[in-house]
């Protein structure tokens, strides 16, 4: 079965184009997008439709996704959205925005809970639809999913003016490995 | 004096409505054909069934239309009930767990559950009939959308994991908001059951309606079926008396007639026997007495005879093509000895050239004679017959005929009696008064022998002033002329 994922994987990294954003692509966790080769996809911050924020900077970003900013800037409070641990997509994002791995990640939050500088812990969901629900149904949710799973119901932010389809877009993260023989 | 006025055979009118007017309108429907009346009352009896099966059709129709539109508008009402309040039920089943996952699945149930009730709120003020309808169409409309601005609100509380402000919006906004919907929901039914008690109203009185059409046109069946049996027993049982009058008459008019050659007959007879009449001169002129008296009896009994084979149907002709002139020529060769003992005179105007006709001499030179003889007969002191023959030009559909008419200047045929003189045994009144010895047959007989070879026979008089009757032969066609080069031109009458 291993050998069978691993042909699999390598075949799709000779025959898949740098940019395709398509399912069939290699997990390879641990593997920076520039050691895979190119084989990644934009990771998209999305907040609600109703959200007036069209922009942050890297640096808003970073402080929105470690619980320093509670409230957006037309009074909404802020929701983290996160993906479970192990998720490739939390990884990129602890590794590009947060700088963090998962214990520094979860001892920030706890002592930010204890001292009450950070009042709400991200919320944990299993799939891109249900975070797309989620950032659908709060005002104030920010979440990010793949630029494959990303549709009208959320509305994408510009990262230091940089559409994720721009070129210097700094969130990417790796293609998705379908295991089609289990 | 009586008017004079020309009519028609089949032409005639009546002004004077007489009190036994229903017993001659019945015996006239008998004389033609009594099935006929009983046919058109089974017409009028379908007719009315028509409108009986159509009137139940459309009460059946009403039925259905009633029964579908109230399960179609209950199944309406139970499905925005259900789906308003499964919005509020997901909502609230939100509050029952801290897994963000099953929170957003339950937010989700929720919205597609709103939905559904905005679409059917949208359908029913799409189907509103009344102002009622439409405002409280507009008003649940409103309603909901304010209900679910709260609903999302507390949607959003729950997501972000504030379970206590959820409450308390809920509370505060929502309760009161959903208790709205609730009151426009229940607003919604109490219209439908109000609309559908009148419809159900209206069905009812459309059901009594019909019932009382139904039992009206039944009623209004049974009655004309009744009166249509009585109609048609009584134009039966006037027709068989009638007929049994005439029956009466013919046979004392033919006794008669026997009797009056038969006493002479015996006179003669006896004188002879008693040795009166001894010279050889009134001998001579006892048997033409004789000879006259018993030829006279022997017509008689021939035509009551032919008259009796016409009247069961047993007669029948060998048609051919035949030339009229000649059947002309010896019908007055043999009738010339009437006529001229009567001291009448004969005009004739034959078209020359005239065309074959179908026919047979027999049944030709039988009707010619029983037209001539009737011409002599009630010619009165006008002793002048006109006899025509000629070709009648093609029109109103009809192919072209020869015609041979037999005209007098006699006592004429009353207007009320010009239907009836083709009946068999029917005589006239006046004609019996003035003491004119017949039987009734001569153009009972005339007629039938001229449909027998496929023509007819008219008649065309005025009363004081003549008569022409009229005789109507069907022209030869070229198959018949061509068979007739193979076959004798003159046939014997055929006898049963």
């Amino acid at each position: 079965m291993h050998r069978l994922t691993a042909v699999l994987m390598t075949l799709a990294l000779t025959v898949l184009p740098p940019t395709h954003t398509g399912r069939a692509a290699a997990s390879l966790a641990g593997e920076t997008p520039e050691q895979l080769g190119g084989s990644s996809e934009p990771l998209v911050i999305v907040v609600n439709r109703t959200n007036p924020v069209d922009n942050l900077s890297f640096s808003e970003l970073r402080t929105v996704f470690l619980g320093g900013r509670s409230h957006w800037a037309n009074g909404r409070r802020i929701t983290l959205v996160m993906r479970g641990p192990g998720d490739p997509e939390r990884k990129t994002i602890l590794r590009d925005v947060c700088g963090m791995d998962e214990d520094q990640l979860k001892t920030h939050f706890l002592r930010g809970l204890f001292t009450g500088e950070i009042l709400l812990s991200p919320k944990l969901l299993a799939t891109p639809s249900g975070v797309k629900k989620f950032v659908f149904n709060v005002p104030g949710a920010i979440g990010y999913l793949r630029m494959s799973d990303v549709d009208d119901s959320v509305k994408m932010v510009r990262i230091d003016n940089l559409l994720p389809t721009d070129k210097g877009y700094k969130l990417h993260t790796q293609l998705q490995v379908v295991n089609e023989t289990e | 004096m009586k008017p004079n006025r020309q009519f028609k055979l089949f032409g005639t009118s009546r002004s004077v409505i007489s009190p036994p007017f229903l017993d001659r309108l019945l015996g006239a429907a008998s004389r033609h054909n009594a099935r006929l009346l009983l046919f058109m009352v089974c017409l009028g009896v379908a007719v009315v069934g028509v409108f009986v099966v159509r009137d139940l059709q459309a009460a059946s129709a009403e039925a259905q239309k009633m029964y579908s539109g109230s399960v179609h508008g209950l199944q309406q009402i139970g499905e925005l009930q259900y789906y308003a309040q499964e919005t509020r039920r997901a909502t609230l089943y939100a509050l029952t767990t801290a897994d963000s996952n099953l929170q957003v699945e339950y937010a989700d149930q929720s919205r597609d559950a709103d939905q559904r009730v905005k679409d059917g709120i949208a359908e029913y003020g799409h189907q509103a009939k009344s102002l009622a309808e439409s405002a409280l169409s507009s008003r649940l409309s409103r309603d909901w959308t304010n209900y679910l601005n709260v609903r999302d609100e507390v949607l959003a509380s729950i997501l972000e994991g504030s379970t206590k402000e959820a409450v308390s919006l809920d509370l505060s906004g929502g309760v009161p908001a959903f208790e709205l919907v609730r009151q426009d929901l229940n607003e919604v039914k109490r219209l439908y059951d109000q609309d559908a008690s009148q419809r159900l109203a209206n069905l009812v009185a459309s059901s009594r309606r019909s019932s009382l059409r139904l039992a009206g046109i039944l009623g209004f069946t049974f009655l004309l079926s009744c009166g249509a049996v009585w109609a048609i027993q009584r134009a039966q049982m006037l027709s068989s008396i009638e007929l049994a009058n005439l029956q009466m008459e013919f046979v004392a008019s033919v006794s008669h007639e026997l009797r009056t050659p038969l006493a002479v007959i015996s006179s003669a007879a006896d004188n002879i026997a008693d040795g009166l009449i001894q010279e050889k001169a009134a001998l001579r002129r006892y048997g033409s007495i004789l000879q006259k008296q018993s030829r006279s009896m022997g017509r008689l009994v021939d035509e009551i005879l032919l008259f009796a084979s016409t009247e069961e149907g047993k007669n029948r002709y060998v048609l051919q093509p035949l030339q009229v002139p000649p059947v002309i020529e010896s019908v007055l060769n043999s009738t010339e000895g009437l006529v001229h003992n009567s001291g009448f005179a004969i005009d004739r105007q034959i078209e020359p050239d005239l065309p074959f006709v179908v026919g047979e001499v027999s049944g030709i030179s039988r009707c010619l004679e029983n037209l001539i003889g009737n011409a002599v007969k009630y010619s009165g002191d006008h002793r002048q017959i006109l006899i025509r023959a000629f070709s009648a030009p093609p029109g109103h559909g009809l192919a072209t005929e020869v015609r041979i008419s037999v005209t007098d200047r006699g006592i004429g045929i009353e207007p009320a009696e010009i239907a009836r003189i083709f009946d068999p045994f029917f005589r006239s009144p006046s004609v019996t008064e003035a003491q004119i010895h017949g039987t009734g047959l001569g153009l009972s007989l005339a007629k039938r022998i001229a449909e027998a070879m496929g023509g007819r026979l008219s008649v065309v008089s005025e009363l004081n002033a003549g008569s022409t009757f009229t005789l109507h032969l069907q022209v030869a066609k070229g198959e018949d002329l061509q068979s007739a080069q193979l076959t004798p031109r003159s046939a014997p009458l055929s006898r049963p």
